[in-house]
């Protein structure tokens, strides 16, 4: 009788605190390897030079460039706009709110492809959203955007309307005359996926 | 509550806390619910294994049930209830309950308890196999995940209970 | 975090050590609360007895809540615990077949075998029966795959049946199983017996 009344102070609390606060949908490694796979497969995490460019020009607010070379190549050459977060440190508190978050577009470059596609891999794999990586890294951004190369005249009308773009968008962010060291990228160390098993739930019943 | 301490039982509260934390643990290493009835199929489908192999082999209902258990007699309820049979043993020891007898309202025989707990097991045994677990397994286990399921079986088995408590009441008081 | 094993911080081996002593906690609670009593199971259906109600009900929301927080503190991950199937047809009629069971047979398997570790002899028979039964669907079982089978709807969860947050559907049954235990109270004080 009285154990009724001490169990129900104790528990209507506790479930007027479970009903008032959001669930914790914050979860670590919320993709297994395969659902990464598909996403890899699909490419669905590549933005082109082309479209960025455009958000540049565009001085879209949405876009957060992220350069994840390291400082010293950050501070010889950067996108407009871009801040600097090396690989080494993606995962690091200081950062969290720039990556693990619903507002901004985030996009990782590096010189090639190979650093920015395992800083989106990370993120991608703690189950963060709004990542995505330049597909080319800056060396296609220096061939494509800041030297564009102009189409022979038998092209294509769009091809001709892309170099004219392409041409414009280079005026506009500085280039011509932009430097970009071809040193790591597309050498040696493949990236490596740390390799899961795929979680079930227990089984269970009678 | 004076009967409580008469025989000597967990405040029905406490004892509900307790069970719970139980059930929790069970979800926290485990990642399942407890249950009863499946270690008893287990018990079934490998006495059939042992019995009568090729009866296991040509029915649809053992050929699935050994497709996917590697060892029937090597699963966690099993495990479990072999647990229970100790945990209860040990409880009734130490309130010195100990002791073989058939516990019927004195106004029934021995033997109409006796039949009726035999038909109300098979009823119970059959049920459980359709509910997909029992009172434990489906009931307890699937109210404390909110299932859908585990809610629909609890209403339906203390519904008809209920229900039918008019009919057998020669049998309780 | 867990569930452990999902996570494979403890092995298979390990899984079946934890069942047995989870084992030994579940029965010596089913019997320190007097599960093991066929009369005090069925004192639930008529009032003079609402242990059951009780250590159910306190049972499953003390696991609810504790489960719901730890998730909220990140210590769990409901995503991988087992949530029970939901068929509609079987969860119906297998619970009605049950509720008869349970009446005439004034235990659960559960109890049952609590109640057989302290010597309950109408508990072995209660067993016999639940084998006799449970070989009855096995070897019927092309007779009832249909209606095993009929009406599956995925795992869903009650708080997402009725759309509302799993916190809310938690206070609700809460509160609802207060009201009931306060109920129960007030049937023991109506239809009191003395000696069973």
């Amino acid at each position: 009788m009285k154990m009724r009344l001490i169990l129900a102070s104790v528990f209507i609390p506790l479930g007027i605190i479970i009903a008032a606060i959001p669930e914790n949908t914050t979860k670590p490694f919320k993709l297994t390897a395969e659902e990464l796979l598909d996403e890899v497969k699909d490419g669905t995490q590549f933005v082109s030079t082309d479209e960025l460019a455009d958000m540049l020009v565009q001085k879209d607010p949405s876009l957060q460039l992220i350069d994840v070379r390291s400082q010293a190549e950050f501070e010889k050459y950067s996108l407009p706009g871009a801040i600097n977060i090396p690989l080494t440190q993606i995962l690091s508190d200081e950062y969290e709110e720039y990556i693990d978050q619903g507002v901004k577009m985030n996009v990782f470059y590096s010189n090639g492809n190979l650093k920015a596609n395992e800083a989106w891999m990370l993120t991608r794999q703690l189950g963060y959203e709004n990542n995505f990586v330049m597909q080319g890294g800056l060396n296609y951004w220096a061939e494509t955007i800041l030297n564009p190369q102009a189409p022979k005249s038998v092209m294509a009308d769009d091809e001709i309307a892309k170099y004219d773009f392409r041409k414009g968008a280079s005026a506009a962010l500085g280039g011509g005359n932009a430097v970009v060291t071809n040193t790591n990228t597309v050498k040696k160390t493949k990236p490596t996926i740390k390799k899961r098993k795929k979680k079930k739930r227990a089984a269970g019943g009678c | 509550m004076s009967e409580v301490k008469k025989t000597k039982y967990f405040n029905p509260y406490i004892g509900g806390v307790l069970l719970g934390l139980v059930l929790l643990a069970a979800n926290f290493v485990s990642g399942r619910g407890l249950g009863a009835s499946g270690a008893i199929k287990s018990a079934v489908v490998s006495t059939v294994n042992t019995v009568a192999p090729s009866h296991a082999e040509n029915s649809a209902f053992y050929k699935n049930y050994n497709e996917s258990h590697e060892n029937p007699m090597k699963s966690w309820l099993v495990f479990q209830m072999m647990g229970v049979l100790v945990g209860g043993f040990l409880s009734g020891a130490f309130a010195k309950r100990l002791k073989f007898k058939v516990e019927h309202s004195p106004k029934i025989t021995s033997k109409r308890r006796i039949i009726f707990a035999i038909l109300g097991g098979m009823f119970f045994g059959f049920g459980s196999q359709l509910g997909r677990g029992c009172t434990s397994g489906s009931a307890l286990s699937g109210m404390a995940v909110l299932s859908v399921g585990g809610f629909l079986t609890m209403a339906c088995i203390f519904g008809t209970a209920f229900a039918l408590a008019y009919f057998f009441r020669k049998n309780w008081i | 975090m867990a569930p452990l094993i999902v996570n494979e911080i403890i092995s298979p081996d390990t899984n079946l050590l934890i069942a047995f002593l989870i084992g030994i906690g579940f029965g010596f609670v089913l019997e320190g609360s007097g599960f093991s009593s066929s009369c005090k199971l069925a004192g639930m259906f008529y009032g003079y007895d609402t242990t059951v109600l009780k250590v159910f009900f306190t049972a499953a929301i003390t696991a609810m809540v504790g489960m719901l927080f730890f998730s909220l503190f990140g210590w769990m991950d409901l995503d991988f615990v087992y949530i029970n199937p939901t068929y509609v047809t079987s969860a119906i009629v297998g619970g009605v077949v049950m509720g008869v069971g349970f009446i005439m047979g004034g235990f659960c398997p559960g109890t049952a075998f609590c109640a057989i570790s302290i010597g309950k002899l109408d508990a072995l028979a209660f067993i016999g029966g639940l084998t006799l039964g449970i070989v009855f669907f096995t070897e019927g079982y092309p007779l009832f795959e249909e209606m095993y089978k009929a009406n599956f709807i995925g795992t869903p969860t009650m708080n997402e049946l009725l759309d509302i947050p799993r916190g809310v559907f938690a206070l609700g049954l809460i509160l609802m199983a207060f009201a009931m235990f306060w109920v129960g109270e007030w049937a023991e004080k109506k239809f009191p017996r003395e000696e069973y």
